[in-house]
């Protein structure tokens, strides 16, 4: 009787309350004033970020050969298997809506200060891939600051609770084995929807399965095996949706598939272009997809 | 808008080339005098494209309420199974837990009812004490086929039947608890208009009581602010693919050196923020980011109103498209459909066939706000806001809304379209609007 009523609380909660063609599903407040104070504390970075970044092209150019229009990839994207990622993709939305969305909503009820603590030490976890995957990428400078922040938010940050290295002004850069192997020279490949995971290609999905073994293989404080496991990824899962804003079919345009592929891809290729920036740019030929 | 932009220029393109040899169209579309860009001048193209900065945001509440509303309308035609997901209208509503008046904000062209923009003017409303409902536009995709009761959208009057219809929906499904001491409507850009001409079809029927409306950079001619886009686009991309091709190409070019310039590794919201700031700076850019935004939003209208017309334009009504079919080579299509192929093949057939005795000139001065002038001038509940530099308006509409509204509309010196949405003096503005306190207003 408690499982039935405790399941019918959890339905209501996810459906919320329906009335003659009326759903009614109540959100975790906004919170304006802060997110505006953010705003204005992000623009300032970006100012300052942007000054660098001049002073930093400046120092570049003379050693990296500019990219050119006609080094940019075809505006198709390669896409052989569409009809089965256009079936991941509906799938994504609609479990999305039904499941995920809701429980990331459920999440973000709880206090500030427990969310912010379970980010961040899955944040802190993620840092142990990072460093393994720099010393493959033979960017070790990059290796050496994320052990810096797992050092710094395991011992003083409280196994990962408080982020002390970005108050350091020790940043996040998590990388992963996708862009290892984009390190080693392989294309994107086919663009990849990834039932529950979202957009993806052959490359970086091959990534995520050699993240998920290194995380296994690790099996750090003894949460990637056993019964526990589940339940941390559940977490992990529903903390990362609950920061991330997309929401499938906000746009409400029918081209919606079309157009996250697009950006998709081409992100992916703008920090492969990054990742070679010390190479003259290959040149492409423009009657074969991007990605391809 | 910055990301927005940046999203805007990568995904118009997503839509790969393809040329469209249009026959010669069977009836003429509106004309546009005047520059393209209205009267905006630089500063007003960068705040249209930059928004406004978040430093100038009034005051904002801590913590604002949020309900998410979905609701089928009974009137709806079918659902066609390429818009699987919008079977319902979507609309977010933050009730106060005292008596309070309720603002009712309509989003602008494309737009749904939880922009940026609404997001700003719900919390100052909450923040002032009222109970806000926000809504999409009724050119927004999840509207078109949720609650449009013809599927074409872009008709004021109809828009503004199907609008007020849904605001009728839902107000009265709101919770019992939520208690309503009188009903404002306002909007921004299109919402403004479709605000007007919602209290003007209330003033007939009486089913909301709708006190105040306030019009926020309302364009005048519906027709004459596209067109106008329309022509922005042909002068900063170009017609046809070889200035689409030409700005992806030089877009990927600018952010690829930006990156590998940059000690980042990965591309994040910095980046793409600080990247649109290089990448948007010449007039010509800028001009060329808001014709791609209004772009996109046409394709979607586009669409959905040649599927709903049966027009054939993109889609064979005979076999329209299914679930999981590709939409690319259509989206390829649309791309290079302006405004007037909208209205010339899909909206005017479609209106001049349901519409006896009308024409297409007709049609096009039914899209002006002065099918209400009477109740603009002489109802003193209605308010605008606007700015100098608006890109949406050329002299003659500005003066003509100036006379029309008399000491009711204020016009900034600066926010382009919508860069000022927000500010303080807006804001203020905005609440002596609604509260009665603004001279020559009702009390």
């Amino acid at each position: 009787m408690k499982g039935a009523a405790a399941a019918s609380s959890l339905l209501l909660l996810l459906c919320g309350c329906a009335t003659d063609g009326i759903d009614m599903h109540r959100l975790p407040p906004q919170t304006p004033a802060a997110d505006n104070a953010a705003a204005i504390k992000k623009a300032a970075e970006v100012a300052a970020a942007a000054r660098a970044a001049v002073n930093s092209e400046r120092q570049n150019v003379a050693v990296s050969p500019p990219f050119t229009a006609a080094d940019a990839p075809p505006l198709q994207t390669y896409d052989p298997w569409q009809r089965l990622n256009r079936f991941s993709y509906r799938f994504n939305a609609r479990f999305d809506r039904a499941i995920f969305l809701p429980a990331a909503d459920g999440y973000r009820w709880l206090p500030s200060p427990i969310r912010s603590g379970v980010h961040n030490m899955f944040g802190n976890l993620s840092e142990v891939d990072s460093i393994i995957n720099y010393t493959l990428q033979g960017r070790l400078g990059y290796g050496v600051r994320s052990l810096g922040r797992f050092v710094i938010n395991s011992t003083i940050g409280i196994v990962g609770l408080f982020d002390v290295a970005t108050k350091l002004n020790i940043t996040q850069s998590p990388t992963g084995f996708g862009t290892t192997l984009a390190q080693w020279g392989m294309h994107p490949g086919p663009y990849l929807v990834i039932p529950l995971f979202g957009p993806s290609t052959l490359r970086q999905g091959v990534g995520l399965l050699g993240d998920y073994a290194t995380n296994y293989g690790i099996d750090l404080a003894d949460i990637y095996r056993g019964d526990q496991s589940y339940g941390v990824g559940v977490v992990n899962a529903v903390d990362q949706r609950a920061n991330i804003s997309f929401r499938y079919y906000s746009t409400g345009s029918p081209f919606e598939y079309e157009t996250v592929r697009f950006l998709y891809v081409r992100k992916l290729l703008l920090e492969d272009a990054g990742l070679h920036a010390k190479e003259t740019p290959k040149k492409r030929d423009p009657g074969v997809p991007a990605g391809e | 808008m910055r990301a927005a932009c940046i999203a805007a220029a990568l995904s118009i393109v997503a839509c790969a080339t393809a040329s469209v040899a249009e026959d010669a169209p069977p009836i003429t579309a509106p004309t546009v005098n005047g520059p393209a860009t209205g009267l905006a001048d630089s500063a007003g193209l960068k705040s249209t494209v930059f928004g406004t900065p978040p430093q100038n945001i009034a005051q904002l509440p801590d913590k604002v309420p949020l309900i998410e509303i979905d609701a089928t309308m009974p009137w709806a035609l079918p659902v066609p199974a390429v818009f699987w997901f919008d079977k319902k209208l979507e609309v977010w509503f933050s009730a106060q837990d005292h008596p309070a008046p309720l603002a009712i904000v309509i989003s602008g062209t494309g737009g749904d009812g939880n922009t940026s923009e609404l997001s700003t003017l719900r919390a100052v409303l909450y923040g002032a004490g009222y109970h806000v409902l926000t809504m999409p536009s009724p050119t927004f995709p999840g509207f078109i086929v949720s609650t449009s009761s013809t599927g074409v959208a872009g008709d004021l009057r109809q828009d503004g039947a199907d609008l007020y219809a849904a605001m009728q929906r839902i107000v009265s499904h709101l919770p019992h608890k939520v208690k309503i001491t009188d009903v404002d409507v306002l909007g921004y850009s299109l919402g403004g208009a479709n605000a007007a001409i919602v209290k003007s079809i209330d003033a007939r029927e009486h089913k909301l009581n709708i006190h105040r409306v306030v019009m926020i950079n309302p364009p005048v001619s519906l027709f004459a602010s596209v067109g106008r886009l329309d022509e922005l686009f042909a002068i900063s991309i170009g017609n046809g693919d070889v200035g689409v091709e030409r700005l992806y190409q030089r877009i990927f070019a600018q952010l690829a050196n930006l990156y590998r310039a940059s000690d980042r590794v990965q591309i994040d919201e910095n980046f793409l923020l600080s990247a649109a700031a290089d990448v948007l700076t010449t007039d010509t850019e800028l001009e060329a980011a808001i014709a791609l935004v209004f772009r996109i939003d046409l394709m979607n209208m586009f669409f959905a109103g040649d599927l709903y017309a049966g027009t054939g334009v993109v889609v064979d009504p005979r076999h329209p498209p299914k679930v999981g079919d590709s939409l690319e080579e259509t989206a390829r299509v649309l791309r290079g459909m302006p405004f007037s192929a909208y209205f010339s093949r899909v909206f005017a057939p479609y209106y001049l066939k349901h519409r006896p005795n009308s024409t297409p000139q007709s049609l096009i001065a039914d899209n002006r706000l002065d099918i209400i002038a009477d109740a603009l001038r002489n109802d003193p509940d209605y308010y605008a806001q606007t700015n100098s530099n608006d890109v949406i308006l050329d002299h003659a509409e500005l003066d003509w809304l100036k006379t029309t509204l008399g000491s009711r509309i204020v016009v900034y010196d600066h926010g382009g379209h919508l860069g000022n949405i927000g500010e303080r003096q807006p804001v203020a503005d905005m609440l002596d609007m609604l509260a009665g306190h603004w001279p020559g207003g009702s009390r």
